[in-house]
C-alpha cells in the first residue's frame, strides 16, 4: 500500500499476507460457514515463543452445525466457498493469499481451545491464537517430536498457568504423558 | 568454590552463566510482537529455501 506522505515522499508500507489470509478466514466466520476459529499449531505456538522455521498456518474451526461424534464432518461448504474465491491446493493444504493453510475440524479438547484463545489482532486484522496450556495439551497429544518440542520452547519462554495447564490435561487424560515428557526432556 | 561446571548441548559447551543468559534472549524474543515474529519467519523461510536446499518450502509473500 503506498500512503503519500507531507514532504511529497511516498512511503511504501509492505504489508505481509498473512494478514489477507486472516482476513479470507473471518469472511468464513461472516458469511456464516463457521461459528468460530483460532490459529493453533506452530504459528499459534510462534505467538508465545521465539520465532522459529514453519511453513504453513492451522486453522481450528468451530462449524456452525454441530456434529455427532460418528456422524461424517463436512468441509465442503469451506472449502467450495474458498474454491469460488479462486484459491487452490497445493498438497493437503489451501493456499490462502499465499499462505498454506490446513484447515481442521475441532472436537472436545480443540473447541475448547478455540473458545479459550486469545483475542488479538494481527496488522489491525482480528483473530485469535490458542492459549499456552491447551497449545501444550495439543502438542502433547500428538506427541510427535517436533510436538514436543514446542512444549518445550513454550514452557521455557513464555508464561504458562500451571494450575490450568493441569486442569486441562487432568480432564483430558493427558497427565501421564505429561509426566513422561517432563522425564525425558527435562531429567536426562 | 567457583561453580564451573559445564552444559553440552550438540557441539556447543557452554557454562551455567551462559546458558541462563541464552534462555533469558529466548525469552526476550518471544515477547516481540506478533508481526515482528513473522516477519523474522518469513526470512527464515527465505534461508530454508535458498541455503538449506528445500527447494520447495513455500515462502510467504509481502504484497
Amino acid at each position: 500500500m503506498a500512503v503519500p506522505a507531507e514532504a511529497g515522499i511516498t512511503l511504501l508500507i509492505l504489508s505481509y499476507t498473512l494478514k489477507k489470509t486472516l482476513e479470507v478466514i473471518n469472511e468464513l466466520k461472516k458469511e456464516g460457514l463457521i461459528k468460530d476459529y483460532a490459529i493453533g499449531g506452530a504459528i499459534g505456538a510462534l505467538r508465545w515463543t521465539q520465532p522459529f522455521f514453519t511453513e504453513d498456518l492451522d486453522i481450528f474451526i468451530i462449524l456452525k452445525k454441530e456434529t455427532k461424534e460418528k456422524e461424517l464432518i463436512t468441509l465442503s461448504p469451506v472449502y467450495e466457498y474458498l474454491k469460488k474465491s479462486g484459491y487452490i491446493w497445493k498438497g493437503h493444504w489451501i493456499i490462502v493469499e499465499g499462505v498454506p493453510v490446513d484447515i481442521f475440524p475441532v472436537d472436545e479438547l480443540e473447541k475448547k481451545a478455540v473458545e479459550d484463545a486469545e483475542k488479538t489482532e494481527y496488522e489491525g486484522t482480528k483473530t485469535k491464537v490458542i492459549k499456552p496450556e491447551y497449545l501444550i495439551a495439543l502438542f502433547l497429544r500428538a506427541s510427535r517430536d517436533k510436538d514436543l518440542r514446542k512444549i518445550e520452547m513454550i514452557l521455557n519462554q513464555t508464561n504458562v498457568d500451571r494450575e490450568k495447564l493441569n486442569e486441562i490435561l487432568n480432564k483430558y487424560g493427558l497427565t501421564e504423558k505429561f509426566t513422561n515428557f517432563r522425564k525425558r526432556y527435562y531429567e536426562k | 568454590m567457583k561453580n564451573n561446571q559445564k552444559i553440552v548441548i550438540g557441539d556447543r559447551i557452554l557454562t551455567k552463566k551462559e546458558l541462563f543468559e541464552e534462555e533469558e534472549f529466548r525469552k526476550e524474543r518471544a515477547k516481540l510482537s506478533f508481526e515482528e515474529k513473522i516477519r523474522q519467519l518469513i526470512e527464515l523461510q527465505k534461508l530454508a529455501s535458498s541455503w538449506g536446499n528445500k527447494k520447495d518450502v513455500i515462502v510467504w509473500k509481502v504484497s
